[in-house]
This record gives structure tokens, C-alpha cells and sequence, in this order.
């Protein structure tokens, strides 16, 4: 077996491990670390359940081996999780953290059923609003067009981002004033 | 779905890469991005011995431009050459493609030399590098060579890259004064490999059409150049009629393969609208650049 | 909208109460959990279609390191009973009964057919062990289609069945089907078929078997529709007493029909656990998923249509084959239902209808959100190419035979009455949203520029729960219990059989508990997912809005009658003068009375009274569906075809839709949009396909294709009013309606976009390739 001794940030807290070098990231965060709000829905990187931030980058953490990871900073769902409300937080606890923009405004726009596909689509989505605040819901459409949701037919997911992102706005005017 | 138990190297530098393949050869898989390595993987459809992680060689990572060419190293994200100003301005056929490859979750890590490496020929940047007549730079025990994209594409998944190279880089041309771009797909969804695709690149001096490149994907085993539409159109001044001719001829130069996706037929039919449609959008993005 | 008990929460969209969990990653699936000592399952599975195994070597997959055993089909057969699909026999399955082994030990039928099971300390090294599990095979002639299979020259897959008949043919007629075609001005026939697609949940098949040998008892973590069924089936194969069996469930990932009872795979695993004695998790990955869970909607039709020349729809007589796959599942049931939904909500006179079910080396046929769909696409699509012939429109074809709204009602040639349905008023609406006229003219002018729109339109009615019938309590699967209890913290319980994976039970259940009992909705728990604490039950067939929500009302009154009589003992005043508001219990117009109900709960469990008083604040509430009902509607969708390309775009898509009362507007129009999509799907992207050999060509996501946000439109969604038929219990199901119709809405779109080239659609999947196949006038391939 060939395992691989690696450190990286993982929701801004230093993680070790050693996993065999075959083994994924998404593996490697679900059972070394127990975060299993990252999901697997294909293992093939085409759903997008498994999507987490890597250095600030959206990817397919099943398309990454855990060992590429090394020194990166990982964030997963459960890292939004806490974000308190000086960073647009609702500071509404939600199974032990708060919740962000984004989730609070999917909260209530209903935008998902089952929820195994929402981690993912949480994930890249912050990652897209974060570049592109002030997207359209075309642009909003295409760039979650890799996150494959059964349940909704998507215009649910699609009316919480569009809520976030305006509440993004709204608070960075404030803020300003 | 999970991968078979497979040996792990991390080179630094490309001389360590190089050793590492002349010592494992076939039996070696390069880890680039790993968006189309990984999948085959969990697939179990590969069982390399040992993957060679390629992502901490840093020297591999850039875009440069000089004498004409840019220059992009194979470790180099396809979100990072999607943001390129260089590329932007003087490879403006690969800036058009980039955004079409998949969703921006595999640019983030998929790689300009992995791409091109695996040589899927329904994929985009193919279709680029061959539109462009593109070099490739592999670097090999017995040193450095380049290799034309004519010759870099041999078949399905093959490249003429040796078991013992590494493709440290891919220059394109830059783009001359004239010169309008399109990049044409049709896939089943945003996103999804092309059926058919097309990649144009038209240049216009005196309004007549100097230059003319078009490059297929998802046609043969290999992108492909429609050259036959490429001398019609060399020469001759823009008209419905000569694209309409130039769509003709390409489509009767290839014979697509049939799968779940579309028949041969339909293929060729596609290849063909997109020809006409590639030709427009090329020739109308040159005119306005005039 | 009707009058409900109480207007707080019930007609509101609520907040789920699911969200914070699922938006946190705080969600507990299956594959989430891990137990001590826990092993992990992966199966050896067939290359081919079909064929006899000679011989199965699991000898060098033990030696693994890792690998803790290894059973073939053999091993597993002596440790389990064998008997039938505990589904099937569930249901009362009485036709042709195929005799085979969990997993494969002389044949295997279907590519991927099980043959043997690895268990190892992990899900990698259990794959390990597969690859060297040696397996030898004699390759025997695959059955890939229905019409080879019903010829009696093809290999039987069973061989106890000697042939491959499912469900051997049967015809019934309903009105005077000779005299209706005899006496028509005109006589149509039709061959319309529907291609195999199926239910792909983001999560897949998954359990954790886990037998403690100390007590006995075999607990296993599913993902089902169903506790109960599943451990029905479970105690069913592995002998066991059924209060040995525990099945818990927590959060699951969809599944649309799946996931019911126990598949071949989850028992084995529960063979194996037992064999251990140590917990076993096997979690199905996608290839599995889309090659071996199970299919549906494989099925053909031939239609003859008798119709006057005015456009009226005078009888129908139906043939239907359905290809039901390799193993037992479904697929043998649906005819009987399309039989019985066939006349849809028109005055039909006549139908004729006869079916098979054939056997094939291709994964089981499942129920797939809908399963008789078949008969609501085939039938606006009759409508549509009637229409066509006679130069009349699809609105006035409709408009022309639905049936009249009477007292009494109209009653369906198959002997269901129409009572409450709106479908004439769901037609006119969707006439109000639409300009038709002005989409024609635009149409006109987009063709002169070769452009392509198109506008189509299909309606449909859903039996959730159905008509009342006489004797007999509405809704498939029967009467729907629950039970409730007032806790001492103040915390009003409701235990349910129900199953949410998606639903949203624990939000719209609360909302009409809250409503009814009288405390605010987060004073409301939904317990779920335990065969220890809630009563039998299964979410599936648009059942729960009525039958749940029906036994919530009705209990959570019972509820409350039995808290105020206990109550006024309490408080020594009347039962009929007390009343709860706002969690409180007080006497009618004298707020300083008010005691919390958790109070009044712990005065109760305080057995501070004597046997006269009723101190037991629980009840066990059943409901029969009450007057029951029918769900329905009408969709309009607009679509662009690009004719180079043959790609669709659906530009425009309205759904004029009553599903009776709503319990929370937005879980509503979510399942109406998911079926939607999932209709769009089935047109423009999704075909579980087979070669000649019976090789599976959609294993991955790469070519088994689901709609994704860039291929669904908005929605519009109106909700109609509706006719009450209850006093009470008004909501309707609504889970199913959008898979069932948007299909013949997207075709009969397509259609009418392709009319300048006389296209004529007599099939469901329409791929680019084949929309330019449609235009060159290419015929289908059998």
C-alpha cells in the first residue's frame, strides 16, 4: 500500500492523515475526517454532489486524490457552516453552526427536497457569487449547470442564489454608507 | 467505483519526471489535472503501475509570449489560460474554446498539457492546437523535441508522445493582423463533450480570405482538419455561397463514427451546419477587428 | 381555496424544518454513517446479458489481505430462504413466478446481474477482491427486446417458466368496443412506444445490515420508501421472526420509486452480516445504479382509434407489451393500471385493452414516479395526431371530449367516477396564460426566417388518492395510520409509516398538526424511519397529502379531544368551554386560565388521577382517505428546434394544475417542477440504452444524461381552485403529476414545431439525431 503522510487546512483547521495514494479526496474528508456533508453522486466527476473549495477554487473533490491536497486549504460545507453574521451570517444556529447568505436565503426560498445534491451546489455556488456577484440568472444557470439536481428541476436553487446574491449587495451598500 | 491500488511518485522537476517514466514506461500514468485520469481510474478501465503527480513540478505552470508564439507549460489550469490576457489577445481560437470545456469546476484543476496529452478527440482543445498547427515540446531521456500537432495526434487516446516523454508544453501562434476566430459545438447539454465541433479561424487581407483553418472534433479517431474546405476557401472572398460549398465539402471529407449519442449521418450533417455557422461568426469577427 | 380547520400554517409556504440540516451538510444518509467493526460490500457482477455460470472461484479474492470473506450464490442460498420477491407477494402477485437464487449461481440473466459478494475492511479493498474473484461462464442467446422474447423460440431466462411471459395476455373490454368501432365515421391505427428510462436519485441504493449475535436482533440503516416493507423483506429471506428485525432510515437521497422492500444485493448483505456478526455497509455506486437498480417505461402500443368526424374520441382499443426486464419487480402490475386510467378524463365510450409482459436480459422493470404514465402519454398523443388529420386544434379537440363535470359524476368506461375533476377549467386557464394566437403568429414569422417554435399541450388526471369507492377506504396501499402524543415537554409527536426523501413530511404534516391541535408549528415533531416506534406505511403514489395528511387532521383532533377532556378535570370546567391557542390550554375568553399543554401533559403523567380520568394523552388515528379525489391538470410548453442541429430548447413551459387544498404552496410547485424536469428529461436526454448482445450502454453520466439547470425553464405554476369533496380533508397528491404529463407536452411541442415537414411522433425520446431523423421522414427503429 502506498499511503502518502499529508497536512492541509480543512475548514481553517490543520488536518493530518495518511491515506493511500489511491484514495480520493472526497473519500479522504468523508471517512479520515468524518465530514460526510460532502456527497458522492457519481464518482466520475460528472454530478457535482462532491464539490468543495480548494484554494479557493470550486472542484470535484472525487477528482482529486487526497494526496494532492498537501498544503492546500480545503473548505467544505460544513466550514460555511461558520461563518457568523459579521460575514453576512444570520447568527441562526443551525446544527451547530450558522448559517451564511446563501444558505439562509435557500432556506427561504425552499430551494431544495432531498438535499443530497445541496452541498455541492452550495459549494459552487458561493464559489461563483464570490467572483461574480452580480450575475444574471443565465450566468447563475450555466455555472451550475455541472451540479445535478433530481428533486427541483433547479428554478428553486436558482431563486436562492439570485436572493443571496441581492442580499450580498444590499449589505455591501449599507456597509458603505 | 474506486481506484485500484496504484503506486504514487511526486516529482519536482521535469528531469525527476523523466527519470521516473524512463524507469516505469508504459506501466506509468502522468497525473496532471486528473479530470479525464481519474474517472478512467474509478473505472477500473485503467490500472496503471505507479501514477506520476506532475502537479509540484512548478517550472511546468506559465504562459509566455514571444517571436510570434505563445507559449503555455502543460501544468498550466485551463481557468488560469481562460484568464489570460495573452492568451485573450493573441490566441484569441483557444480563448473561445476554454470556456466551452466542461463546467469551471474541472478548469479549475484540468490542465492545457493534459488535455492535449490524453487527446480525446472529442474535446476542444485538440481541435485548437490542430486548427493552429500547434508544437508540442516533449522532453525525453535523449533530450527535447518538437513535435507539429499534424503528428502529435496518432489515434484514439494516442498520442506520438514515447512512454519515457513528458509534454512540458504547447506554443501556439499568435494570431495575425485579420484574423477572426470561432469556436462551434454541439453537445447534448452545457458543458457535455461535442458531438461535433469545430474550431475556425479565418484571416482576411483586402477583404479576401488569406488564410483559413477549420479543425473538427468529435469526427474520427483524431481531431481533424477539413482541408479540403481549407483550399476552397483560400483565396476566394466571403459569401453564403462559398461557405455554403466550404460546409459541402468538409462534410463529405470525413466519416464520422455512430454511437449512443448521434449516427454517422447525423454527424455529418451537424459537422456541416457548423461549418457554415463557424465560417460567419469567423469572417464576422475579422471584418469587425478591421 | 377551500375551507381548512385553521388558516395559520396549512396553505402557507412554511419553512422547512428539514433545511437546517440539509443546508449545513448536517444531513445523516446512509453513507454517512459508521458503525463499530463496520465491513463494506462489493459485488462480483455478470459481463453478460445471459448466461449459465459454471463455476465461481472466490478462493483468491479471501486470501486478500483485507478481505474478511467472500460468498458465492451458492453460500448465500444456504444461508437465507428462498422464496418470492417479498414485494410481489406483498402485493398479491398471482401470475407467472420465476424461480431464481439472491444472487446468481446457474445463470446469470442481465449484464451485472450479481454473482458474488467481497466483504472487506473497506469499500476499496472489497472492489480489490472482486477483480480477483474468477468466474466462468457460458455464454447463452441475450433476449434484448420484448417481441424476441414472446416468440417461443427464444431461450426462456427462467427455466422454470419455460418461456418469457411475465404476465400472459389478457384482454378486457369496457362499453361496447365492436359496436363503437363499427359505427365510427373514421378508424385510426397506431404504434406508439415509449423508451426504457429510469429513476436516478442522486443517492443510490444503500443499507447497513448490522446483526448483533447477543440479542438476535438484525438492525439495518436503509434508504426505503418504506421501514416496514423493507423489513418485511428482510425477515422474509433470512428467516427470521419479523420483531427481530429493526429498520432504521434517516435522511435518503431520493429514489422516485426505487427504493422499495429489499433488492437481491441489500439481502445478501444481510445474509453476510449475520454471518459475521459484524455490521456490513454496502452503498451502490452509479455504475450500478443505472445498470442494475432497475428501469422503466420500456413499452409499446397499439392503438385503433374510433372517432367521428366532428373530433370526438368514441373508443379506443389498446395493445400493450411492456418489457419488464430480467427479475420480478413491477413491471408485470402496470398494465392493469393503464388499463383502468386509459379513458383519462373523457367521455370515452368503448375501450378495448389487452397486454403482455415479456421477460428480457435487461435490468427489472421498477416503479419510476408514475408507473402507468404510458397511458396519458399515449393518449395525447392520439388526441394531438388526431387533431391533426381532422384539421382541428389541441385545446378544441380536448375542450371537446372531457367530460362533463356532473351530480353525479361522469364515470370512466373503466368504472372510476370523475368526481371533482377540473380538467375543462385547467384547459381554460391554460388558454388565459397562453395567447395561442399570438404564439401562432409569431410561430408564422419565425418559420419565414427558418426558425422553428413550437406549442404543445397535454392534460392528465392522477388517482391521489382517487375516487371514493364504495366499501372501501380510497388510495393505493390501502388505510393510512398514524399515531399521536402529547409529550410533557409540550412537544406534540407524530409517529408515521411515511418516508420522506424529499417530500418534505416533517414541514406539511406539522403545519396541519399545529393547525388542528392548536401549538405553534415548532411545537410539532414528525417522527420517522423506525419499525420500532411508527406504524406500517409507504411513501409512494401521490398518497401522502390525503392519507397523511388526512390522519394528521383527524388525529391531532382526537388528539386534542382527549387532551381537553383530561383537562377539564384539570381545570374543573367544561370540556366544551376550554380551547388551545398558542400551545396553551385555557377556558374560552379567560386567558388567565391558560396552562401549557406540557404542563397539562405532566399533570397527566403524574397518575395524580384515578382510574375514571383518562390520563393517556396518545391516540392511534387511522383514516380512509374521506371522500378522496382526483389530482390533475394541463401544461402548455413552448420549444425552439433547431432544425441544423436537432437540439430542443424548451423556451416557455405553464402548468394550470389542482391538486386540490395545498398544505405549503412551495413544497407543491417543487414536486411539480422536479417531475417536470424529469419529464424534459425523458424527451430530450434520458434512454437507458442496450446493445444487440445486452451490453448496457448509459452506465455513467456521460451517456445516461439528466436535465440540468441549463436545460429546465421557469415554471409558471397556477394553482386552481378546487372542487372540495370533504368536509375536511381536501390536499391531493401531487408527486407524480409533472413525470406523467410533461412527456406528451414536450412531444406534442416538437411536433407541431416539425408540422411544416410533416413530421408525425409516435415515440417519447427525441435526441437531436433523431429530430433531424424525423425531418429527413426517417421511421423509428424497432
Amino acid at each position: 500500500m502506498t499511503e502518502v503522510d499529508i497536512t492541509l487546512t480543512v475548514n481553517g483547521a490543520t488536518r493530518t492523515g495518511s491515506p493511500e495514494a489511491r484514495k480520493t479526496l472526497a473519500d479522504f474528508l468523508r471517512d479520515d475526517l468524518g465530514l460526510t456533508g460532502t456527497h458522492l453522486g457519481c464518482e466520475h466527476g460528472v454530478c457535482g454532489a462532491c464539490t468543495v473549495i480548494v484554494d479557493g477554487r470550486a472542484v470535484r473533490s472525487c477528482l482529486m486524490l487526497a494526496v494532492q491536497a498537501a498544503g492546500s486549504e480545503v473548505t467544505t460545507i460544513e466550514g460555511l457552516a461558520m461563518k457568523g453574521a459579521s460575514e453576512g451570517g444570520t447568527g441562526r444556529r443551525a446544527g451547530g453552526g450558522e448559517m451564511g447568505v446563501l444558505q439562509q436565503a435557500m432556506w427561504d426560498s425552499h430551494s431544495f427536497q432531498c438535499g443530497f445534491c445541496t452541498p455541492g451546489m452550495i459549494m459552487q455556488a458561493v464559489a461563483f457569487l464570490s467572483d461574480h456577484p452580480d450575475a444574471d440568472e443565465r450566468q447563475i444557470r450555466e455555472a451550475l449547470s455541472g451540479n445535478i439536481c433530481r428533486c427541483t428541476g433547479y428554478q428553486s436553487i436558482i431563486d436562492g442564489v439570485l436572493l443571496a446574491a441581492e442580499r450580498g449587495r444590499e449589505r455591501a451598500a449599507r456597509e458603505q454608507r | 467505483m474506486k481506484l485500484p491500488p496504484v503506486g504514487y511518485e511526486a516529482p519536482e522537476t521535469v528531469s525527476e519526471a523523466v527519470e521516473l517514466l524512463a524507469e516505469h514506461q508504459d506501466e506509468a500514468s502522468v497525473l496532471a489535472g486528473g479530470q479525464s485520469l481519474i474517472p478512467l481510474l474509478a473505472l477500473r478501465l485503467a490500472h496503471p503501475a505507479v501514477l506520476i503527480d506532475i502537479n509540484g513540478v512548478d517550472e511546468l505552470s506559465g504562459v509566455s509570449a514571444a517571436d510570434g508564439w505563445v507559449a503555455i507549460g502543460a501544468m498550466t489550469r485551463e481557468y488560469v489560460a481562460e484568464e489570460s490576457g495573452t492568451v485573450a489577445s493573441a490566441v484569441p481560437l483557444l480563448a473561445a474554446a476554454l470556456p466551452l470545456i466542461g463546467h469551471e469546476a474541472i478548469r479549475s484543476r484540468g490542465t492545457i498539457g493534459g488535455s492535449l496529452a490524453h487527446a480525446d478527440p472529442a474535446a476542444e482543445l485538440p481541435a485548437v492546437a490542430r486548427a493552429l498547427d500547434a508544437e508540442f515540446v516533449v522532453r525525453g531521456q535523449s533530450g527535447e523535441r518538437v513535435v507539429p500537432a499534424a503528428e502529435w495526434f496518432e489515434g484514439y487516446l494516442t498520442t506520438s508522445r514515447q512512454p519515457d516523454e513528458l509534454l512540458t508544453g504547447v506554443r501556439f501562434p499568435a494570431a495575425g493582423p485579420g484574423t477572426g476566430v470561432s469556436f462551434q459545438e454541439v453537445a447534448r447539454r452545457h458543458g457535455d463533450f461535442a458531438m461535433v465541433g469545430l474550431a475556425t479561424s479565418v484571416t482576411l487581407s483586402g477583404g479576401v480570405i488569406s488564410d483559413a483553418r477549420l479543425a473538427f472534433a468529435g469526427v474520427s479517431d483524431v481531431p481533424a482538419r477539413a482541408s479540403g474546405a481549407e483550399e476552397l476557401l483560400a483565396g476566394q472572398r466571403p459569401s453564403a455561397e462559398l461557405f455554403d460549398e466550404a460546409a459541402r465539402r468538409a462534410a463529405a471529407g470525413i466519416d464520422p463514427p455512430a454511437d449512443l449519442h448521434g449516427s454517422a449521418e447525423y454527424r455529418k450533417k451537424v459537422a456541416a451546419a457548423l461549418v457554415r455557422r463557424g465560417l460567419r461568426a469567423a469572417v464576422g469577427n475579422a471584418q469587425e477587428g478591421q | 381555496m377551500t375551507a381548512i380547520a385553521a388558516e395559520r400554517y396549512t396553505g402557507a409556504s412554511i419553512k422547512r424544518s428539514e433545511d437546517p440540516r440539509i443546508l449545513t451538510g448536517a444531513g445523516r444518509y446512509v453513507d454517512d454513517i459508521k458503525l463499530p467493526g463496520m465491513l463494506h460490500a462489493a459485488f462480483v457482477r455478470s459481463p453478460l446479458a445471459h448466461g449459465r455460470v459454471l463455476s465461481v472461484d472466490v478462493s483468491a479474492a479471501r486470501e486478500l489481505p483485507g478481505v474478511v470473506a467472500a460468498y458465492t450464490g451458492a453460500d448465500l442460498e444456504a444461508m437465507t430462504v428462498p422464496g418470492p420477491d417479498a414485494l410481489m407477494a406483498l402485493m398479491g402477485w398471482q401470475g407467472p413466478t420465476p424461480q431464481f437464487t439472491l444472487l446468481a449461481t446457474d445463470k446469470v440473466r442481465l449484464a451485472g446481474d450479481p454473482v458474488a459478494v467481497v466483504i472487506a475492511e473497506s469499500r476499496y479493498l472489497a472492489e480489490d477482491g472482486c477483480e480477483l474473484v474468477a468466474v466462468e461462464y457460458d455464454e447463452l442467446p441475450p433476449v434484448t427486446n420484448a417481441s424476441f422474447a414472446l416468440d417461443p423460440g427464444s431461450p426462456p431466462v427462467f427455466a422454470n417458466l419455460g418461456d418469457n411471459v411475465a404476465k400472459p395476455h389478457s384482454r378486457s373490454e369496457f362499453g361496447e368496443v365492436p359496436a363503437t368501432f363499427a359505427g365510427a365515421d373514421r378508424v385510426y391505427d397506431f404504434r406508439i412506444g415509449v423508451h426504457r428510462h429510469q429513476n436516478v436519485p442522486m443517492e443510490g441504493r444503500a443499507c447497513i445490515a448490522s446483526y448483533d449475535a447477543g440479542s438476535g436482533v438484525m438492525t439495518v440503516h436503509a434508504a426505503t420508501q418504506s421501514v416496514h416493507v423493507t423489513k418485511i423483506a428482510v425477515a422474509m429471506r433470512l428467516g427470521m421472526e419479523q420483531d427481530k428485525v429493526r429498520v432504521l432510515a434517516g435522511d435518503i437521497g431520493g429514489s422516485f420509486g426505487l427504493k422499495i422492500g429489499a433488492s437481491r444485493e441489500e439481502l445478501a448483505v444481510a445474509a453476510a452480516s449475520r454471518d459475521l456478526g459484524r455490521p456490513v455497509k454496502w452503498v451502490e455506486d452509479r455504475g450500478e445504479n443505472l445498470t442494475t437498480s432497475g428501469q422503466a417505461r420500456e413499452e409499446s402500443f397499439e392503438v385503433r382509434a374510433a372517432v367521428s368526424n366532428d373530433g370526438d374520441l368514441l373508443g379506443l382499443d389498446v395493445k400493450m407489451v411492456i418489457d419488464t426486464g430480467a427479475y420480478p419487480g413491477m413491471g408485470a402490475m402496470v398494465p392493469s393500471i393503464v388499463e383502468a386510467m386509459f379513458p383519462g378524463p373523457y367521455r370515452l365510450a368503448a375501450l378495448g385493452f389487452e397486454s403482455t409482459a415479456a421477460i428480457t436480459n435487461k435490468a427489472t422493470y421498477v416503479a419510476y414516479r408514475g408507473p402507468w404514465a404510458s397511458e396519458t402519454f399515449v393518449r395525447e398523443r392520439v388526441l394531438d395526431l388526431i387533431a391533426k388529420d381532422l384539421g382541428l386544434d389541441p385545446l378544441e379537440i380536448r375542450l371537446r371530449n372531457v367530460a362533463p363535470r356532473t351530480d353525479p359524476p361522469a364515470v370512466m368506461v373503466t368504472g372510476r367516477p370523475l368526481a371533482g375533476v377540473t380538467t375543462r377549467e385547467s384547459l381554460e386557464r391554460i388558454a388565459q396564460l397562453v395567447d395561442f394566437p399570438a404564439f401562432r403568429r409569431r410561430q408564422a414569422e419565425a418559420r419565414a426566417a427558418g426558425r422553428y417554435l413550437g406549442i404543445g399541450l397535454a392534460t392528465f388526471i392522477e388517482a391521489a388518492p382517487g375516487p371514493r369507492e364504495p366499501g372501501g377506504p380510497s388510495g393505493p396501499m390501502g388505510m393510512e395510520s398514524m399515531r399521536l402524543r402529547l409529550e410533557e415537554d409540550g412537544i406534540v409527536a407524530l409517529f408515521t409509516g411515511q418516508m420522506p426523501h424529499g417530500q418534505s413530511h416533517q414541514t406539511t404534516l406539522a403545519q396541519i398538526a399545529a393547525d388542528e391541535f392548536g401549538v405553534p408549528f415548532e411545537q410539532v415533531r414528525v417522527v420517522v424511519g423506525d419499525t420500532s416506534v411508527v406504524p406500517f406505511g409507504l411513501t409512494g403514489g401521490s398518497r401522502s397529502a390525503t392519507m397523511t395528511g388526512g390522519v394528521a387532521l383527524h388525529g391531532a383532533r382526537q388528539l386534542k379531544a382527549r387532551v381537553l377532556d383530561f383537562a377539564s378535570h384539570l381545570m374543573e370546567a367544561s370540556a366544551q368551554d376550554l380551547e388551545i391557542t398558542d400551545g396553551q390550554v385555557l377556558v374560552r375568553g379567560d386567558p388567565a386560565s391558560a396552562i401549557a399543554v406540557g404542563e397539562v401533559a405532566r399533570r397527566a403523567a403524574s397518575g395524580q388521577f384515578g382510574a375514571g380520568v383518562d390520563a393517556h394523552l396518545e391516540v392511534e388515528a387511522t383514516f380512509d382517505g374521506g371522500e378522496g379525489g382526483w389530482s390533475g391538470g394541463s401544461h402548455c410548453a413552448i420549444v425552439d428546434v433547431d432544425v441544423e442541429t436537432g437540439l430542443v430548447t424548451v423556451e416557455r413551459y405553464v402548468v394550470a394544475e389542482d391538486c386540490g387544498a395545498l398544505i405549503n404552496p412551495a413544497v407543491v410547485e417543487g414536486q411539480i417542477r422536479g417531475g417536470v424536469a424529469q419529464g424534459i428529461g425523458a424527451v430530450l436526454l434520458e434512454r437507458s440504452a442496450y446493445d444487440e448482445d445486452g451490453n448496457c450502454q448509459s452506465a455513467t453520466f456521460m451517456d445516461y444524461l439528466v436535465p440540468t439547470a441549463c436545460d429546465v425553464p421557469r415554471i409558471e405554476i397556477e394553482h386552481l381552485e378546487t372542487v372540495p369533496l370533504d368536509a375536511d380533508v381536501n390536499f391531493r397528491g401531487v408527486g407524480e403529476g409533472g413525470m406523467i404529463v410533461a412527456p406528451p407536452t414536450i412531444v406534442n411541442a416538437i411536433e407541431d414545431a416539425l408540422s411544416p415537414f410533416g413530421v408525425r411522433i409516435h415515440e417519447q425520446h427525441l435526441p437531436p439525431a433523431r429530430i433531424l431523423e424525423l425531418i429527413a421522414g426517417q421511421p423509428a427503429i424497432a
